[in-house]
């Protein structure tokens, strides 16, 4: 039987990338299948948080001050540095983090990798890496649609909600935010999509036989990948607090 | 125009459901012992994952509001603030994220499982009502359970914002603690609360919902898992929405 570890096989995957190289095929169809389909879910739930940050913000800023015009610039802080980021990365743990334990599970349970191994090809550079690499691609893009998505929404929210004009939105915008934490939260947002397909592809590899055993294994993936993105923010914010 | 339609279905289905369960649960009084056993099998199952993640949401909630707090020098409001945020809107929405996909995805799997493995179609044989046996006992096993979770994942916070505090800002506990009632009120609290329950219902509903209309084999288990995670993500975000604003009209006036 093919027994899987985590280290051993994130070491495998990323020897493959130079031994062996990139399957562009399967690039492709993955970056499609992950990244690209996500993003309707992205963009829906992310506006719909940012509207709510707005709306509890300026509860906050009218409880302390009396007065809300510096709630644009706080939300917009908050959203950049976390919300956004944040938000993706763990819909996106639920998404295609089970989707990936779901198919690389079906695929062990079936024999079908145990077929590839016989054909010759290395299931972690087949399988696992064109989904971390797809994955990756994932972070940097959706990690900037998600937090334009949201700053669109959360001005558009201020503007009907709190009867402030778009240009004092903006101009709010600079002076809270630099562009060192764009950077980091592209930053933040690639280092989860990269924990996402490692830790899917690790318990789909661990997938008992049976119905019960692809669902356990979609189960304790999700879970898994959600609790290593708190964690991993959690440092990195700390790291990059450091930084300001 | 797909996306909208096949939403539209998964909203009609869902609501259908809910009110299946509920027009059943009326005379599933006798079953107490079962609703018992099942909120606390899912209590125990999840604790771990919702106080380990309330606590690292609280810490993370101390951490952005002390670098914000700092520019401005008022981290005496630091307790308060971080509290009522995390009571309010961050706390119970992060965690209930993490519960739907823990709760979620077991319940979805372990309902799919004995629909593919037909025996739910065994209970019916048996002259029984499986909605009944299994959906309705599970259903409020996991309101129930989920409801206690977020409230235990909200308290977890506060210690990670507490103990985040006194390392990260340097402000020592019994500072931080006098600057709760500041903010907080009884509107905080009853909003966060609401959520909590809301939230519940939320993922009772489409978990269950999920899990019994999976057809097929192992694959279309791992697909019901995925769909019951993602859908509920999304109904999860706009279950906050909504509560927001109705919470905002009722109490705030």
């Amino acid at each position: 039987m093919f027994k899987v570890q985590f280290i051993p096989m994130v070491l495998a995957t990323l020897e493959s990338l130079f031994t062996e190289g990139i399957r562009f095929k399967e690039l492709v169809k993955h970056i499609d299948d992950l990244a690209y389909k996500s993003l309707n879910i992205i963009v829906v739930c992310v506006s719909f948080a940012a509207a709510v940050t707005i709306v509890e913000a300026s509860f906050h800023m009218k409880m302390i001050l009396h007065d809300d015009s510096l709630v644009p610039g706080f939300a917009a802080m908050l959203i950049v540095r976390e919300l956004a980021v944040v938000v993706m990365a763990l819909l996106l743990a639920a998404k295609i983090g089970a989707g990936i334990a779901a198919e690389v599970g079906q695929m062990k349970i079936s024999e079908q990798v145990d077929a590839l191994r016989l054909l010759g090809i290395n299931p972690f550079n087949f399988l696992v890496l064109p989904r971390l690499l797809a994955c990756l691609l994932a972070g940097v893009t959706l990690s900037l649609i998600a937090n334009s998505v949201c700053l669109l929404t959360a001005a558009a929210v201020s503007v009907y909600e709190l009867d402030q004009s778009v240009t004092y939105f903006m101009v709010a915008f600079r002076r809270f935010v630099v562009m060192k934490d764009l950077w980091f939260s592209v930053i933040k947002g690639m280092t989860f999509c990269a924990v996402i397909p490692l830790v899917s592809c690790y318990y789909g590899f661990r997938c008992e036989p049976g119905a019960a055993g692809v669902g356990r294994a979609t189960t304790k993936s999700v879970v898994s990948s959600s609790i290593a993105i708190i964690v991993i923010d959690f440092i990195l914010t700390y790291i990059f607090s450091h930084f300001y | 125009m797909t996306i909208i339609t096949k939403n539209l279905q998964v909203l009609g289905g869902s609501v259908g459901f809910f009110i299946e369960i509920m027009s059943s649960s009326a005379h599933t009084f006798r079953n107490r012992e079962e609703v018992f056993n099942q909120t606390l099998h899912v209590f125990w199952q999840s604790l771990l994952t919702t106080g380990f993640a309330g606590f690292f949401v609280g810490a993370i909630m101390a951490l952005q509001f002390t670098l914000q707090m700092e520019v401005f020098s008022a981290l005496s409001y630091l307790g308060g603030l971080v509290t009522s945020a995390t009571v309010r809107e961050v706390g119970p929405l992060l965690i209930a994220f993490l519960l739907s996909g823990k709760i979620g995805a077991f319940t979805s799997a372990e309902l799919g499982t004995m629909k593919v493995s037909e025996q739910i179609d065994a209970i019916r044989c048996l002259g029984a009502d499986p909605i009944e046996e299994v959906i309705v006992p599970r259903f409020f096993g996991i309101v129930l359970a989920s409801f206690f979770l977020l409230t235990v994942g909200l308290m977890c916070s506060l210690f990670g914002g507490i103990l985040m505090a006194s390392i990260f800002a340097g402000i020592p506990w019994e500072q931080y603690i006098r600057h709760v009632p500041t903010i907080m009120n009884g509107f905080s609290l009853t909003s966060g609360v609401v959520k909590c329950f809301s939230f519940s219902l939320v993922i009772a509903t489409l978990c269950t919902y999920r899990g019994y209309s999976v057809r097929g084999g192992a694959k279309e288990v791992g697909e019901g898992v995925v769909q019951a995670a993602t859908q509920t993500m999304i109904s999860l975000v706009l279950a906050d929405w909504v509560s927001s604003l109705i919470l905002e009209e009722l109490l705030n006036v």
